[in-house]
């Protein structure tokens, strides 16, 4: 019985491993998105979250589903709803920044924009009439939902169409060579495979022009050498290979015209 | 008992005696290093840090000992009254060694405002570490690509060194943060724990240049600019960014793999920096932060230096293949690193 005990415990073990050295296996993605462009323009997802999940479209469908299905408020209506000058909203169109903390207030936005106007009168009463605090400091003086509501308004939409799903990794493109590196992913390959399938998403609908980019694709990622996927769009109602691509027209809000940067 | 063995005991006696008489200098006097991890200082009333630390202090506007522009800030120890809750005995004893705990001069005649210490004081251990979550700030900075040009208002620019190329350009999301060093920063080379030298390391002839290095934030500058208040966690909110922990000495050795890698050569300061700090954007923890966080693939698969480094790994596996002494890796590291054996990491490429 003893050897019969142990011999079972050998061949438990021997199944255990090479299982457990498969899942010590990393790759990785290298997402690129220079060659995307729409309308003619690229840089639509640079410095953009793309998200990593284990398996493919078919084993995310839940998720597909609900990134298909999701309604989304636009940067112009939340903020249109918050009542925000036109002035401020197209100060933050001029960039495409969802937020002002995207690039530098200076002396000219503060004359222009009335929310920078009444921030920066207030932080010269508050900072003992220092001119560049109040102005560097500009946004401790503006109210709370101008400042990051859309940025939490966006956390809350992520977390409710994850619902629970935890990605394998979270990262994003740079501005430059716009691309998004995941890198020690950890590899569960399949008997008589040589990769892991992964879904590939950025959850968050990307605003570009007058219309927002959704992708959810699979992704095949070995142990090798890194994985490399281009974003692509549909083109003549021809489907990308392996993905789901959500395009929707942006919500429209009323919005003064906003002058040509 | 031998003659000189007398001489040094009573040279000791001597020496003990006047030890216990002599008045004891203001340095010697002091308590110590403040504990916040006491008990009466750690729960109870005095766990907010408002109940002792004002915000801002009422010197802020004076000029800062690390040279920043003014800023509102805690500037300053905790007046009396955070103190003299519990300590007002204290200061009537041992000569006012408590005074000195934030005193020049360790005497209950001190007084209030001047004569303090330089505050914080730099010398003593940290007792918190810093929360920072990297990722969150990432996603909320969101495009920011702006030209050298266009004027910096909102942010402390970096203070890019003489070697900057003209067509610079500024990312408007790291650098609010992590200037270019105008100073040589003490480094070292950072040992790889698991590896195995291949070879003694020959003579260190590189010199790197202060514009190679990046500094970190070492006060509240670049943090207020948007969590003085509204944005939360808010200057008020001490415990939002600081965790008590066990007293820890802060080195100011900066330990690298690559010593070679300048940050301002042209085709480096014209990227942005998640580029190549590919890991900075998933960091939600800097305590977490453990290794590099520029991945080996960021310069191999590109087509500036991915060669070069093919090429050296190759001369490093054909001179162990021919068992002749080990090639040495020079492209990104110093001698010191360079004799290491070549990590796992930089087998995908």
């Amino acid at each position: 019985m003893f050897i019969l005990r142990v011999a079972l415990l050998i061949f438990l073990l021997a199944s255990i491993g090479p299982v457990r050295f498969a899942a010590q296996a990393k790759g990785a993605l290298d997402v690129q998105g220079k060659g995307l462009k729409i309308d003619g323009k690229s840089g639509a997802v640079s410095r953009k979250r793309f998200y990593l999940f284990k398996g493919g479209l078919k084993d995310n469908q839940e998720l597909v589903a609900r990134l298909r299905s999701a309604e989304i408020k636009s940067r112009d209506c939340f903020y249109n709803q918050l009542q925000a000058s036109s002035q401020y909203i197209c100060w933050l169109k001029a960039d495409n920044c969802e937020s002002p903390f995207c690039r530098s207030v200076t002396a000219t936005d503060v004359g222009e924009v009335p929310e920078f106007q009444v921030a920066y009168k207030k932080g010269l009463t508050q900072f003992k009439g220092l001119e560049t605090i109040a102005r560097d400091w500009i946004t401790t003086n503006m109210p709370p939902a101008l400042v990051s509501g859309y940025y939490r308004d966006r956390r809350t939409l992520t977390e409710r169409l994850l619902s629970g799903i935890v990605p394998i990794q979270s990262t994003m493109t740079d501005s430059v060579t716009i691309k998004a590196i995941f890198i020690d992913v950890p590899l569960e390959i399949p008997g008589g495979k040589k990769t892991g399938t992964f879904l590939l998403s950025n959850i968050l609908p990307i605003e570009f022009g007058t219309k927002s980019y959704l992708w959810a694709c699979e992704v095949e990622i070995g142990p090798d050498k890194p994985a490399v996927f281009s974003l692509k769009l549909p083109e003549n109602n021809k489907p990308v290979k392996n993905c789901e691509v959500f395009i929707r027209d942006l919500q429209v809000c009323k919005t003064e015209s906003c002058r040509a940067k | 008992m031998k003659l000189s063995i007398r001489i040094i005991l009573i040279i000791l006696a001597a020496f003990i005696s006047a030890a216990s008489v002599l008045t004891p200098s203001f340095a010697q006097k002091r308590l110590g290093v403040f504990s916040h991890n006491t008990r009466a200082h750690r729960d109870g009333k005095y766990s907010n840090c408002d109940a002792c630390h004002t915000v801002p202090t009422k010197n802020w506007t004076a000029a800062r000992a690390d040279k920043h522009e003014p800023f509102p800030d805690v500037a300053n120890f905790p007046y009396h009254t955070s103190c003299f809750g519990c300590h007002t005995r204290d200061i009537y004893s041992n000569g006012g060694a408590f005074c000195g705990t934030c005193h020049v001069v360790p005497t209950m005649r001190a007084s209030g405002g001047r004569g303090v210490l330089a505050f914080p004081i730099k010398s003593h251990p940290r007792q918190f570490t810093t929360i920072f979550p990297h990722d969150v700030h990432q996603n909320l900075i969101a495009l920011n690509l702006i030209k050298l040009d266009v004027a910096v208002a909102h942010f402390v620019p970096a203070s890019f060194g003489p070697n900057v190329p003209d067509d610079a350009t500024e990312f408007n999301n790291c650098a609010i943060c992590h200037k270019s060093s105008s100073q040589m920063p003490k480094v070292t080379a950072r040992v790889p724990a698991l590896l195995q030298p291949l070879a003694p390391a020959s003579v260190e002839t590189f010199a790197p240049k202060p514009e190679f290095f990046k500094d970190a934030p070492n006060s509240h500058a670049s943090c207020f600019t948007c969590h003085y208040q509204n944005v939360k966690p808010g200057a008020k909110d001490c415990a939002g960014c600081h965790s008590l922990s066990a007293p820890y000495a802060v080195s100011n050795v900066l330990p690298r793999y690559s010593l070679k890698f300048n940050h301002q050569d042209k085709d480096h300061a014209n990227k942005d920096c998640t580029t190549c700090h590919v890991r900075i954007t998933q960091n939600s923890d800097v305590r977490k932060m453990k290794d590099a966080d520029v991945a080996f693939q960021t310069c191999s698969t590109s087509s500036c230096h991915g060669s070069n480094l093919t090429e050296e790994i190759g001369k490093r596996e054909a001179s162990i293949n021919a068992k002749q002494p080990a090639f040495q890796c020079t492209y990104c590291h110093t001698p010191a690193i360079g004799r290491y054996q070549v990590p796992s990491s930089h087998r995908i490429r």
